[in-house]
């Protein structure tokens, strides 16, 4: 409670100091069904365009288990019938974002960060890599070396895929964005082909780190705080319901 | 009239994008900010929208088809307005620049975009101000049809690219347009690119100062040496393999610039520690290697200085920022750190306000600690920690004297700092404050 008021009075008192970075909101929304998630990221990224909303905002969430496919999504890379998926609780959707086929569920920390790239740059290659470059930096910091792969988006560990990326931009400004396996059942991945690469072995924290992995909510924060480090910005929570305030939601 | 639909440039290094979706078939009716199609670069789709109002006449790519940047794609037109003319012409010109390439700007061989090529040039303007709005359709001819002298390279590479050479302004001998004016145009692709979203003036200006842009700072990438260095020695050393210099700092000038401006009254006092944050800073401003940012895979030189100072709080501590510190006054520096202090006591700091530091300063002088070694607060590449100012005997010119007297110890990331880039930086600063009059300069 503290924390919040405190948090409250600051925001005006910021105004008359000139601070170091221009923030951006970071909200953390627990789990939340796909297709609830999508809605929020499209009114974010309306309001954003707007200016309603003047900062960039990296929402951090979990999804329940769902099948997405993406705009360059071929038939076979989806292994499983429809049949097979619903008797594992998937749901499927068809998403407008870049990339192929993915799965989303409990234990990967999905990432979407609504970002205003006139601000940055207008470049969308140099987002991609900006976001891997996140990724990267924050497993380095829970001891997980990582790279990229030449052509193949995405951050890599020891030639196993941990996080997969996938973005959407309107008038510069983005949505979807990246999902990492923290504590994902991997198992899942054997209903697809993760992104359309034959022959990629998915990994999580869990399987690299064994018991010394961290907790989501760890990962989140380290997350959270690589995004400022890496697009310059300044990263501070912004609690859901305020979030829904901006956006006059009900 | 008829408003030509080209494949946009998403990203400099684009050369092709796929189209993956209509959005709008043909004979629908668009309107200027529709939604016609998306496109798909790597793992990234773009929507492609209308720049005019009219009926969508002609869809000349098929859905998961491949397409040069600046191909034509759709024409939107009046329902019975005959386009065939337009249609014969494609690939026409589309990549027109949003102002001429001056040649200051086009021989830099890896052009930036233009957004972030323009940002640093006028740091307090608002950020949104968006190119000054060129055509996004290339107008059909040039300079009267007269066609400029061109190299056989330019005329090869601006075929490829689908560029008008009568749009483009030469830098060549002559007015000759040389590969670089070709290379420069394709860059400034994504100013026009830019705007899709119709009246650019109707954006508003975010209210908040948008500090960082691109252009305040560079990112290096690592070379095969540094990474062996930086692999090496955090095997070594944990995971940031820290090393220390320590040095002695003769106050005696420093001294006397105090004693005199006290003198001058008392709104002149300023603190030995506020006088040594801003020779910290303007040394930083000389040394980018050492106001950097360890990222991982590069590591990032800040061109601007924002200096963090450690706080102790009641439960911690806190590191404020003096945001581009080397280029505030002494005194604004004085006035701005013990607010910062006083309202990070109170717990009272935005997190703006503590994110971002490109370097930082721990000072326990206030507790009689002679010396101290501070922890490097990651990604930051070195912190100073400053000591007790205080009268020591010295030997000067072979006798002994006493001499006002502070030591300060720089922990570098030897990831990033090598010990000879970290001693450099030390006589930068030895000479700073022993010349304090170098801080007024």
């Amino acid at each position: 409670m503290r924390e919040m008021s405190v948090a409250a009075t600051s925001v005006a008192a910021a105004r008359d100091v000139s601070p170091a970075l221009a923030p951006m909101h970071v909200v953390h929304l627990g789990l939340v069904p796909y297709e609830r998630a999508l809605e929020l990221q499209r009114a974010v990224a309306r309001a954003r365009i707007s200016g309603a909303i003047p900062h960039d905002v990296l929402l951090l969430l979990e999804h329940p288990p769902v099948v997405t496919l993406g705009r360059s999504s071929k038939a076979q890379h989806l292994v499983a019938s429809p049949a097979l998926l619903e008797t594992r609780g998937v749901e499927l959707f068809e998403a407008e974002r870049g990339g192929d086929v993915t799965f989303h569920g409990p234990g990967q920390l999905v990432g979407y960060p609504i970002v205003n790239l006139r601000e940055h740059r207008q470049d969308l290659h140099w987002y991609l890599r900006q976001v891997e470059a996140v990724l990267m930096h924050a497993l380095e910091g829970i001891g997980i070396p990582s790279e990229r792969s030449e052509g193949r988006t995405g951050v890599w560990t020891n030639g196993r895929k941990i996080a997969s990326i996938g973005v959407h931009a309107r008038d510069w400004v983005t949505w979807h964005g990246f999902a990492l396996n923290v504590h994902t059942d991997l198992s899942y991945f054997d209903l697809i082909v993760p992104c359309g690469l034959s022959g990629v072995t998915m990994t999580s924290v869990a399987r690299e780190l064994g018991a010394d992995a961290p907790a989501m909510d760890a990962v989140a924060e380290r997350v959270a705080a690589s995004f400022g480090t890496v697009f310059a910005r300044a990263p501070g929570l912004l609690d859901p319901g305020s979030l829904s305030t901006m956006l006059a939601l009900p | 009239m008829a408003t030509k639909v080209f494949m946009e440039a998403l990203s400099p290094t684009m050369e092709e994008g796929r189209l993956v979706k209509w959005l709008k078939n043909e004979g629908d009716t668009v309107a200027k900010g529709d939604i016609l199609a998306e496109v798909e670069t790597d793992k990234a789709v773009m929507e492609l929208t209308a720049r005019g109002d009219g009926v969508l006449r002609a869809r000349l790519a098929a859905e998961g088809d491949t397409r040069p940047v600046g191909e034509l794609l759709a024409v939107i037109g009046a329902a019975d307005e005959n386009i065939d003319a337009l249609l014969k012409k494609a690939p026409a010109a589309a990549v027109t620049p949003s102002e001429p390439s001056s040649p200051g700007r086009a021989p830099s061989p890896v052009a930036p975009p233009a957004s972030a090529d323009r940002a640093p040039a006028a740091p307090p303007s608002p950020p949104s101000s968006p190119p000054t709005a060129a055509p996004a359709v290339a107008p059909e001819s040039g300079n009267g049809g007269e066609r400029p002298r061109s190299s056989p390279l330019a005329r090869r590479l601006a075929s490829e690219r689908g560029l008008d050479l009568g749009q483009l302004h030469g830098s060549g001998p002559g007015g000759r347009v040389i590969r670089r004016d070709i290379e420069a145009a394709v860059a400034a692709a994504p100013a026009s690119a830019a705007q899709t979203s119709g009246a650019p003036a109707a954006r508003t200006a975010p209210p908040a100062p948008r500090i960082a842009a691109a252009g305040d700072y560079e990112d290096v990438p690592l070379t095969l040496i540094r990474k062996t260095i930086a692999r090496r020695l955090a095997e070594s050393n944990g995971p940031i393999p820290t090393f220390f210099l320590t040095a002695d700092f003769d106050l005696t000038s420093v001294r006397e610039l105090r004693t005199r401006m006290i003198a001058l009254g008392d709104e002149f006092k300023v603190s030995y520690n506020d006088i040594l944050l801003k020779a910290i800073a303007t040394a930083l401003s000389q040394h980018p290697e050492v106001n950097a940012h360890w990222l991982g895979d590069s590591i990032r030189r800040n061109h601007r200085v924002h200096l963090g100072m450690a706080v102790a709080v009641e439960d911690g501590l806190i590191t404020p920022i003096i945001a581009d510190a080397d280029k505030k006054r002494i005194s604004e520096i004085a006035r701005e750190s013990r607010e910062l202090a006083k309202r990070a006591r109170e717990r009272k700091l935005a997190p703006e306000e503590y994110t971002g530091a490109t370097s930082t300063v721990s000072n326990l002088g206030m507790f009689g600690i002679d010396e101290l070694t501070a922890i490097i607060n990651p990604p930051e590449v070195a912190i100073f920690a400053v000591g007790a100012v205080g009268d020591v005997p010295v030997v000067v010119d072979g006798a002994l004297a006493v001499r006002t007297r502070v030591r300060i110890t720089m922990s570098c990331d030897h990831r990033a700092v090598d010990g000879a880039t970290g001693a450099r930086f030390m006589q930068t600063l030895r000479r700073l404050i022993e010349n304090p009059l170098m801080l007024v300069f």
